[in-house]
């Protein structure tokens, strides 16, 4: 059964009572929440996504509520809770679904140490991935937007899952967190992408998330080759253009992105080690996203 | 009046054993099991250590200079520079320098 199977009452139904067990990639997550912006979110973003037995295992269980103070009646708002504990402060209210996303990250990048696991968008064309590490700003997720909807498959936009023991990348295909004008830019280019409406006033100011392609979805128990590294840098008008970057510098910016590249010790040396030598590696500048993707596709077609 | 220099310090790598590297295109990358720390080592830099690695005892700047040349053929630079490479390493844990 996937999400978009439920009724509207159903989805609500499980998401207040016992939990949604929703997987994602390799994970499965118990959701509960009552508030309706993460029943929309939920309903809009992940209606391709698995749904698990009800009583099966889930990785984490994690809920968004209010907090149980009279703050609720006079600003609203939402805290994420893991396993009953809040690591976060509480937010607006309007920013559960997005409090929910950042939430289920920081469970994937603090206890998914099966995984190296990079700070970096990943799509991939014929079984081959592209990894986009990259800063906040970098425009990372604004490239990954824009290949996914032009036929890339999604494999993360956030968190790439490096499997231990091939360096293979897992895919977790989740909603894409878009900020600030890469919204707007993303309609532009992808009038076709199923966007949440923006939210203002956040930390990373205003976010709106893309629904991951249903393809992708489909695909998320197929790992995929890394095949090209590329660091992407938004410069507002730049030609589209790769420069090469040595594998040394590469290995050592990929393991400044990696969030538990010091847990694996030297596994995780040796594996980086191996993604790189089997990567073509590169920083990569853009300005216009139509001439970034264009000159990913011509990447892809020579391989 | 006599004139005496100090004699060059001698430096030894941590085992080769508690160093992982890969050489790529003249590029190297160290990571230190002892210390945890994973570095970016230049061309000469690599080199140095590739010597004092496979060393059997403490080497100089000029001794790890005499080594690189009588293996490759090949010079790889001032003994000066090779002696801030050591010192560099010492920082970083890479290597040490052995007791006169």
């Amino acid at each position: 059964m996937i999400v978009g199977d439920l009724s509207r009452r159903a989805l609500a139904e499980r998401l207040s009572d016992g939990g949604l067990r929703l997987r994602t990639g390799p994970v499965v997550n118990r959701i509960q929440s009552r508030l309706p912006s993460v029943l929309d979110g939920i309903a809009l973003h992940y209606a391709d996504h698995i749904v698990e037995d009800d009583e099966g295992f889930a990785d984490f269980h994690v809920r968004v509520a209010p907090p149980t103070n009279a703050r609720r009646w006079i600003a609203p708002q939402v805290r994420f809770l893991f396993d009953g504990a809040s690591p976060f402060l509480p937010l607006p209210a309007n920013q559960a679904f997005a409090m929910l996303e950042w939430g289920l990250n920081w469970c994937v990048s603090s206890h998914c140490h099966q995984f190296l696991i990079v700070h970096a968008a990943s799509v991939a064309k014929a079984g081959q991935a592209l990894l986009l590490p990259g800063d906040p700003g970098s425009g990372k997720s604004t490239l990954c937007a824009g290949l996914v909807s032009r036929g890339w498959r999604l494999l993360s936009d956030e968190l790439t899952l490096l499997e231990l023991a091939t360096g293979r990348v897992v895919p977790l295909p989740r909603p894409i967190s878009l900020k600030n004008a890469s919204i707007d830019a993303v309609r532009r280019f992808a009038p076709e992408a199923r966007l949440s409406a923006p939210v203002h006033d956040t930390a990373k100011g205003s976010v709106a998330h893309m629904k991951p392609p249903t393809e992708s979805v489909h695909h998320a128990a197929d790992t995929a080759q890394v095949r090209w590294i590329a660091f992407p840098q938004y410069q507002s008008a730049a030609p589209a253009r790769l420069h090469p970057l040595s594998r040394a510098r590469t290995f050592i910016h990929l393991a400044d992105h990696a969030f538990n590249y010091d847990v694996h010790g030297r596994k995780g040396f040796e594996l980086l080690a191996q993604v790189v030598s089997d990567a073509h590696c590169f920083a990569f500048e853009y300005g216009v996203l139509r001439e970034a993707i264009a000159l990913f596709d011509r990447l892809a077609s020579r391989a | 009046m006599s004139m005496s220099t100090s004699p060059a310090l001698r430096w030894r790598s941590v085992p080769s054993e508690a160093i992982a590297w890969r050489e790529w295109d003249g590029e190297f990358v160290v990571r230190n099991e002892r210390s945890g720390s994973t570095h970016l080592l230049g061309a000469l830099a690599g080199q140095v250590l590739k010597v004092l690695v496979a060393a059997d005892r403490p080497l100089s700047g000029a001794d790890v200079e005499q080594r690189f040349a009588a293996a490759t053929g090949h010079s790889l630079g001032a003994a000066a520079e090779i002696d801030v490479v050591l010192g560099e390493f010492g920082r970083l844990g890479l290597a040490e320098p052995a007791p006169a």
